[in-house]
């Protein structure tokens, strides 16, 4: 039996976890599930051993442990099937299996590889893959390398007594239908070695393999649900939580846009490594969304508009012109702005104080020959520090120590005040908590209404319908379909994530 | 916890005038002819050329890259200079600022369009900058002609009311260095390379242009560093320079510039160069040889190295 009793984590500025139950006995699977930001993958770290909770035990078998890294936690018998897949491309089959644990196959200082190869094959025939262990691990497929990850943590199996907890963390996002039923019926053969934690948001994957289902939200368990009681739509409520209001998304606030002023426009655009062309349109006062699961393209729209990648085919305007040059430094002068995911490597340059940081994009504005106006950029920032009421003590405070939330703000007047009026927003929310998403959502409204239009990549669906006038599906670098979010007449999740996967 | 690393990053702020001042006093306390002005002027006047590479050096370390090839470039300089006074005058001067320059900027474009990690691509720079230096010297040791030196540089040597003119030339390139690094957006430019050069990139700064710049004005300042030697010297030779890079790269890290750029400056490598005008003299008092001081200088270096980096912009050193 595994057991977390009421673990917490606390980041700065954010309580990613508030107090998690969870056990699993011998050979049981669960499901976990949550939107984006719910604690999922800081509670998978926790309990492979990457971060520490502040608070709360990890029990095996009732006797407590501490995981201080996860070779602690494997020695354990926690292991952890990557997601973005964890194998050294050029070391062989067998190398990555026993990677770390070479120990048990040296002899007088040599490792003695028939001996290693021959252990890598048990590991391997646990999940019918028959290939050679010698062989360079770059030269598997997808699929085949995730079996060898998963026989890399079976592996444990002979090193540690008891039982051995694996997770997977989304491991049928790139898998073919097929691929997908092989690793389920191997996974419902391996109970007898093993109890899985399995992350996915294909729900009904999750329905279809687990025998009970933790639903997380805002980094609390608000639901265990037996899979087979267990519906889509009763999940998606949960993880959704409907305590939340009507307004949240600033919905009231949304006006119309001015459909006759179009600010940008891309025309049959193909871009690098796409096989489809991607076609819209941009109007004042818009929000459009562009939806679709992880990999499917969104991002790679929003960096050709910023000129970080240049397009094989089209054409993109901007303001009816188009876009020659594909540089970020043209891209802004044309007034184009970017809230990056990556907040603190793209968005915040830490160790920059507040007003350094809101003219980094614009110094034009604020020098001539070359020569900065300081006490013009301090005015201009402690403006914007009193309208978006950035929580900082000065505009000398170095943004490397703000919160989130108040890090996003000080991105956000870098754009707004250099004037740019074509946002695009790249995760935005990601990583705040709730009363600074609610911030970002109302000056999201308040730039609509100055007459900015933003090309919205959200963290949730809900956040996408809820922000959006424009819905546009992307699948495989596609745009699928379109929805018109009107106020009260906005598509559902349903409707959205059939066309998405 | 937070508290913590507030006050230990504090401190390290702090952390390079108060060596300055201990060791100053310590030095005083062992010989308390150290501390008359004008031996303390002296001992300023003999780094100058030191401290004008070293200022060049900052700006690269500050955007997070480094400069190599500053000793050869200086090298290049006192032959160029010795070799062009003749004909060009005072004009030399500016022949050899321009090279510096040029190589600098070489440097620059080697790094950002090539890809070449910049310690490879100044080491290489530098590498040409050196035969240049042997090529038009022939090898050997050139002097200047009295008469030229004094009505084409004489200016640059001498002393007004006691004070060395050198360290006016000094202080007039720290003041410009100082103001192109806090009030220029150039210098904003470096620090927000520095302190995060993709946060500059999705600013839409043209980060590649900054940082030739960067590289271009280290090898202007290489070259006044071997322009101020040779006048001071009074010739040339493709080894005068030699010794200079790594008490530069010690001055500017010791002075509180990390390697990782973004934080430090100018005004640190003015303290961090007396720190080392400070060693060396303390070096004489204490009679250790010449030809031990560069391996003090490569321990201080890699102490210095060691305890300001900072570590979470520097996953993995390879």
């Amino acid at each position: 039996m595994f057991e977390l009793r009421n673990v917490e984590k606390r980041y700065p500025g954010v309580h990613v976890l508030k107090g998690i139950d969870l056990s699993i006995a011998p050979g049981e699977i669960i499901g976990l599930v949550g939107e984006n930001g719910a604690g999922k993958s800081t509670l998978m770290k926790i309990i492979y051993g990457a971060v520490q909770p502040d608070a709360g035990t990890i029990e095996i078998d009732g006797a407590p442990v501490h995981f201080r890294s996860p070779r602690d936690a494997m020695k354990m018998g926690i292991g952890m099937v990557y997601q973005e897949q964890s194998l050294i491309p050029n070391l062989s089959v067998m190398e990555n299996i026993f990677l770390g644990f070479e120990q048990q196959f040296v002899h007088l200082g040599v490792i003695r590889w028939k001996k290693m190869a021959q252990a890598a094959r048990v590991q391997l025939r646990k999940v019918k893959l028959d290939i050679d262990p010698g062989m360079i691990t770059s030269r598997l497929t997808f699929a085949q390398r995730q079996l060898v990850e998963l026989a890399k943590v079976l592996a444990l199996e002979e090193r540690v007594e008891g039982h051995l907890v694996i997770l997977l963390d989304e491991p049928t996002s790139v898998l073919s239908k097929d691929e997908i039923e092989l690793l389920f019926s191997l996974v419902r053969e391996l109970r007898r070695r093993a109890s899985f934690i399995f992350v996915s948001h294909r729900l009904d994957e999750i329905i279809a393999l687990s025998d009970r289902i933790y639903v997380l939200k805002d980094g609390l368990v608000v639901d265990v649900i037996p899979a087979r009681e267990a519906r889509v739509e009763t999940i998606q409520k949960k993880m959704v939580g409907r305590d939340i209001a009507l307004e949240y998304y600033r919905e009231n606030r949304q006006e119309p846009y001015d459909a006759d002023k179009v600010l940008l426009e891309l025309d049959h655009v193909v871009l690098p490594g796409r096989q489809h062309d991607v076609s819209l349109t941009l109007h004042a006062g818009e929000v459009l969304a562009l939806v679709g699961v992880e990999g499917a393209g969104r991002e790679g729209i929003l960096r050709a508009i910023f000129g970080l990648k240049k397009p094989d085919k089209g054409t993109i305007r901007i303001r009816g012109e188009a876009m020659r040059t594909f540089s970020a430094s043209h891209s802004v002068a044309q007034g184009v702005g970017y809230i990056p995911r990556e907040r603190k490597i793209e968005g915040i340059a830490s160790g920059m104080n507040v007003y350094e940081n809101m003219t980094l994009s614009q110094m034009g504005h604020y020098s001539r020959g070359g020569v900065l106006d300081i006490p013009a950029e301090r005015a201009l920032a402690r403006d914007w520090i009193r309208r978006l009421s950035i929580k900082v003590p000065s505009e000398e405070s170095d943004c490397g120590n703000l919160s989130g939330g108040n890090q996003q703000k000080v991105v956000l007047a870098k754009w707004r005040s250099g004037g740019s009026d074509i946002i695009l927003l790249d995760h935005p929310t990601r990583g705040l908590d709730i009363g600074a998403k609610e911030d970002v959502y109302d000056m999201v409204r308040d730039m609509c209404a100055d007459g900015v239009g933003v090309i919205l990549v959200a963290d949730t669906l809900e956040e996408a319908i809820g922000l959006s006038h424009t819905i546009a599906v992307i699948k495989d670098g596609e745009i699928k379909t379109w929805f018109t979010c009107q106020l009260g007449a906005k598509p559902s999740l349903y409707d959205l994530i059939h066309h998405m996967v | 916890m937070t508290d913590r690393v507030a006050w230990t990053e504090r401190l390290r702020r702090h952390f390079p005038w108060i060596t300055l001042t201990t060791l100053v006093i310590l030095v005083g306390i062992t010989d308390f002819n150290f501390l008359r002005p004008d031996n303390l002027l002296n001992l300023a006047a003999d780094i100058v050329p030191l401290l004008i590479m070293a200022i060049g050096m900052t700006l690269v370390i500050y955007i997070g890259s480094i400069d190599l090839s500053s000793q050869s470039i200086a090298n290049m300089a006192t032959v160029l200079t010795t070799i062009a006074l003749p004909s060009f005058g005072v004009g030399s001067g500016l022949l050899v600022l321009v090279a510096g320059l040029a190589f600098g900027a070489v440097s620059g474009v080697v790094t950002t369009r090539l890809k070449v990690p910049s310690f490879i691509s100044t080491l290489a720079v530098g590498g040409i900058a050196l035969s240049v230096g042997q090529f038009a010297s022939g090898q050997q040791a050139l002097h200047m002609d009295a008469e030229m030196r004094r009505h084409a540089f004489g200016w640059m040597v001498g002393r007004t009311a006691g004070i060395p003119h050198e360290l006016i030339v000094a202080l007039l390139l720290v003041v410009a260095a100082w103001f192109i690094q806090g009030r220029m957006t150039a210098g904003r430019t470096f620090k927000a390379i520095g302190a995060g050069e993709p946060v500059a990139v999705a600013s839409g700064i043209r980060v590649e242009r900054y940082k030739i710049l960067a590289f271009a004005l280290s090898g202007m300042f290489a070259a006044i560093a071997g322009l101020v030697f040779s006048v001071k010297l009074s010739g040339g030779s493709p080894t005068l320079a030699e010794g200079f890079l790594l008490p530069a790269i010690v001055a500017v890290l010791v002075g509180g510039t990390p390697l990782t750029g973004g934080v430090g400056g100018v005004v640190n490598t003015v303290i961090g160069t007396m720190i080392v005008a400070v060693v060396r003299a303390s070096m004489l008092y204490l009679n250790i040889p010449a030809m031990g001081q560069q391996i003090f200088f490569g321990l201080v270096l890699i102490v210095a190295i060691a305890s300001t980096i900072d570590r979470s912009k520097m996953r993995i050193v390879k």
